[in-house]
């Protein structure tokens, strides 16, 4: 289990991103020097369950799954795993934590299996581990046919699934993805959600930022909404379309942000 | 850190850029290049020297002998033409009517006869660099004075000999204690160093720029900093790489130069090339290979620090080029007349190892000194690293 309290995060402005700021007046979450990316983040996702992470674009997804991954170190807050908080040793996140970002994150030059080895090595895996858990891996997302072809050669859905392999090839204990099925095809994208959903039956909690509702619809047992960098829903899909009374997801979804504390 | 190291070295061995900087630049193009420059400029050479000069003589009844010898010189060719005044003597050379005007005096011949001494004028154009116009002039003007002072000396009763007593009663011989090795080191020594410390830094930028700002790019770097690995370990592997490629692309260069020059002085037999050749020892070499390693070393932290600060591979490419000339700077200070390796000498970076390649070649080094300078240059390798960390370390930097 992880679970997120209050997680807040502020970055210094560049002068660069001070006049774009300035030229967007109404971000109220500029603060003099700095800007409020986040200011209170709070949500938890459970053995075997699947949290969709919406929100609109700038409202500290990325920031937040980045803080989760220890990436980023947050100015508050706590990130608990298994009662652990990571935040005071972020080695241990990152041995736990498999995190998928928004970029593929592989090298061209190598080849897929090259680059699953390189990762499960720094991830302190022997040649044996690696070739023990990888055979079940690439099979399950398909990509033994292309395992010895360069990355630059690959298309899109092929990168994302070898990421995925890369991500999760230490078998971490929580699975991060940060919108991974964007500008993908029906097929590269249903091999995804697949893989999510066999994650969950592996009793992995696994926490994945989208802009589809659909695949909410389909996969998230709970839903955590931000906006603004403040978490302003957290709940399944039913308790979200009965607080707003809105049957139609988008509309509940439209109608969340407004709402100012996690009911 | 192994890994990062031999992950990066496969990378950029399978690029072909980083292929082209280290490999063919240095041991095919570069040879080349300077084959083709060295042709061209022989070429250039042998045309000009032979080149006939089209002469035109202003007051010539004023020296019969001189004019008659410039006639029938295969080298010159007259241009019958009338110019009086500078300003036509310039316009004619300019509009390209001749090449070479000679204005004997107009009394030449009576001050030569009262034994005052006389001036002529030569107007050639002595701007371009291969310009064997002085020489040819030169030449058939030695064999002139010659003859008038055979003639003057005739009538004083004196012989050749007795002019060069009369001229320089005693004659000073230098005597050089410097070997062969000492001078070539000294007019080589200066060269080298640069050559190699230069190539030492352009061979490294390519990969630093690439494995630091273009993996930032990339998104890699992000996947990179998630994995349980310290921040020391991925510099130190990326760093140690990128010092590989700099050494590697200045041995490999060494090596492209001592083979072409090994062919060239065998095939073209040039005894000079041969001489430098065989005064260039095994140990020097791996002396000056020694050298290079610190060298590299300052250049690969500081490379790699300024790559990861970069936002993008381009703005990467923009710092490289201030970056350059603090490597270019205390090479070409080490090359200024005067600056010899002492021991303060030997405790600037960069300069001591450019003054201690000089010293190597010259087979003149105090190896005590060499501590220094390594010790020296270590320092400031690892201050580079520690900042290199320390960047590695900062949100703002990774996340720009």
């Amino acid at each position: 289990m992880i679970e997120i309290k209050n997680i807040s995060k502020s970055f210094k402005l560049s002068k660069e991103a001070k006049k774009q700021k300035k030229l967007e007046k109404s971000d109220v979450r500029q603060q003099g020097t700095h800007f409020q990316a986040l200011s209170d983040v709070t949500f938890s996702c459970g053995k075997g369950e699947v949290l969709g992470l919406l929100g609109p674009n700038g409202a500290g997804k990325t920031t937040t799954l980045r803080i989760l991954a220890s990436a980023l170190k947050p100015d508050s807050g706590a990130i608990l795993i298994n009662d652990e908080n990571i935040i005071e040793n972020p080695q241990i996140a990152k041995k736990k934590i498999g995190f998928l970002s928004t970029k593929t994150g592989l090298y061209n030059r190598l080849t897929s299996l090259e680059n699953i080895q390189y990762f499960a090595r720094m991830h302190g895996m022997s040649k044996s581990e690696i070739a023990e858990y990888g055979e079940g891996l690439y099979q399950q997302l398909g990509i033994e046919p292309y395992l010895h072809r360069r990355v630059d050669t690959l298309s899109s859905g092929m990168l994302q699934k070898v990421s995925i392999a890369r991500a999760v090839i230490h078998q971490p204990d929580v699975i991060i993805f940060d919108e991974p099925t964007t500008g993908l095809d029906i097929m590269a994208t249903e091999a995804i959600l697949e893989f999510i959903q066999s994650q969950r039956d592996l009793g992995r909690p696994v926490i994945f930022s989208t802009h589809h509702l659909d695949e909410v619809s389909l996969l998230a047992d709970r839903l955590a909404i931000i906006n603004d960098g403040r978490t302003c829903f957290t709940g399944s899909v039913d308790a979200l379309k009965l607080k707003t009374q809105e049957e139609d997801l988008r509309k509940a979804f439209m109608q969340s942000l407004s709402f100012s504390e996690e009911a | 850190m192994f890994h990062v190291f031999i992950k990066e070295l496969v990378e950029l061995l399978r690029d072909k850029k980083t292929l082209f900087f280290i490999i063919a630049l240095p041991l095919i193009i570069f040879p080349v290049l300077f084959g083709l420059m060295g042709a061209v400029v022989a070429n250039v050479a042998i045309d000009e020297k032979k080149k006939v000069l089209n002469y035109a003589i202003v007051n010539g009844n004023e020296a019969p002998k001189f004019a008659e010898d410039l006639l029938y010189h295969r080298d010159f060719k007259k241009h019958d033409i009338e110019l009086s005044g500078e300003a036509e003597i310039k316009a004619a050379i300019k509009n390209g009517e001749v090449d070479v005007v000679i204005e004997v005096s107009k009394e030449h011949l009576s001050v030569v006869n009262n034994n005052e001494q006389d001036q002529w004028k030569v107007y050639f154009n002595n701007s371009s660099q291969i310009n064997s116009v002085r020489q040819k002039v030169n030449a058939v003007f030695d064999k002139y004075l010659a003859s008038i002072r055979a003639d003057k000396l005739a009538n004083y009763g004196l012989d050749e000999q007795s002019y060069k007593v009369l001229k320089s009663p005693v004659k000073l011989k230098t005597v050089d204690t410097a070997d062969e090795r000492e001078n070539f080191g000294e007019q080589v020594g200066g060269l080298l160093p640069y050559l190699l410390i230069v190539l030492c830094l352009t061979g490294a930028m390519y990969p630093a720029i690439d494995i630091g700002a273009g993996e930032k790019e990339r998104g890699t770097l992000e996947t990179l900093l998630l994995t349980p690995v310290s921040r020391l370990s991925i510099v130190l592997g990326k760093y140690l790489t990128i010092m590989t490629t700099g050494i590697v692309t200045a041995l490999i260069t060494v090596l492209s130069l001592v083979f072409w020059s090994f062919i060239i002085g065998e095939i073209a037999g040039i005894e000079v090339v041969k001489k430098v050749m065989s005064t260039v020892s095994g140990l020097d070499l791996a002396l000056i290979l020694l050298m290079l390693i610190p060298v590299s070393s300052i250049f690969a932290a500081l490379l790699l620090a300024i790559s990861i600060y970069a936002r993008s591979f381009k703005e990467a490419q923009n710092y490289m080029g201030p970056v350059s000339m603090l490597g270019f700077f205390p090479v070409i200070v080490a090359m200024l007349p005067g600056v010899q390796l002492n021991w303060t000498w030997s405790l600037v970076p960069i300069s001591n190892v450019a003054l201690a390649i000089k010293e190597i070649l010259k087979g003149t080094i105090d190896y005590v000194m060499l501590v220094s300078i390594l010790g020296s240059t270590t320092v400031f390798a690892v201050i580079s690293i520690v900042f290199c960390v320390h960047w590695f370390n900062k949100e703002t930097v990774l996340f720009r």
